[in-house]
């Protein structure tokens, strides 16, 4: 019973194990002891780091990071509201769904790697900055989880059969939740630019 | 979705998981608002949601 339970639903009970980490990790205040105890990394990566050094002796260097930062992001706004509008089905009706989830997430994995790459290049420029932004903290967990939730639980699933075999609800959450954290994603990385 | 409509678990964890994320986002945007309309009001007094809030 108890074997075949932990088989039939692996994934689901692994995603109530992490909430329970989350949770206890929380109640043990392991958060706040990592926060404080970041502050002298952050500092080395603006001051001793060779990209902090670069980003922030160079500025031209940096401009061209970081805009090759904020094209990969649009290419990732681009690929998300494509499939998720899709999925929504609000538009591209005439494609089906699972060709067009399929080709923008290639799309998807390499302007998301891109834009990690580059990010850690700007972040590292004002690294003593954005350590005591809140918001930036926001962005990590946001595009952590977001992360997270994209290549382990919604991928897997559209991929796993054809979209009409899906719960038609179960869709437009994941699409709805995925065009929601993109945004916040996005919202907040131009937040820590204006705060 | 399986062929007597029940969720396997794929569509479980997948639904649990947006569940989790889309209330914690939306929950953080709620938050937002709200603190963005307590500092106008602390600003300017009271915030009219259709007029313009610079204007008294």
């Amino acid at each position: 019973m108890l074997n075949s339970l932990l088989s039939r639903y692996t994934r689901t009970l692994s995603l109530v194990l992490v909430l329970l980490l989350v949770i206890v990790l929380e109640l043990f205040e392991v958060r706040t002891s990592i926060y404080g105890n970041a502050l002298p990394f952050f500092e080395w990566m603006r001051n001793s780091f060779w990209l902090g050094v670069l980003g922030t002796t160079y500025g031209s260097v940096y401009a061209t990071v970081e805009a090759v930062h904020l094209l990969s992001m649009a290419v990732i706004g681009g690929t998300v509201l494509a499939a998720d509008l899709r999925l929504l089905g609000i538009i591209f009706r005439d494609i089906p769904s699972e060709t067009l989830t399929q080709g923008t997430h290639k799309c998807f994995r390499i302007s998301l790697t891109v834009s990690v790459a580059t990010g850690i290049f700007c972040a590292a420029g004002v690294a003593d900055k954005v350590y005591y932004m809140e918001v930036f903290w926001i962005k990590m967990l946001v595009l952590i989880s977001g992360s997270c939730f994209v290549f382990l639980f919604k991928q897997p699933l559209l991929n796993s059969r054809p979209h009409d075999e899906i719960n038609p609800w179960a869709l437009r959450l994941l699409a709805v939740t995925s065009l929601l954290i993109w945004f916040t994603v996005a919202a907040t990385g131009r937040w820590i630019g204006f705060s | 979705m399986n062929k007597n409509n029940k969720w396997d678990d794929k569509e479980i964890a997948a639904t649990g998981t947006a569940v989790i994320i889309l209330g914690g986002l939306i929950l953080y945007w709620l938050l937002q608002m709200e603190s963005t309309l307590e500092l106008l009001e602390l600003a300017y007094g009271s915030v009219k949601l259709f007029n313009n809030p610079l204007v008294f």
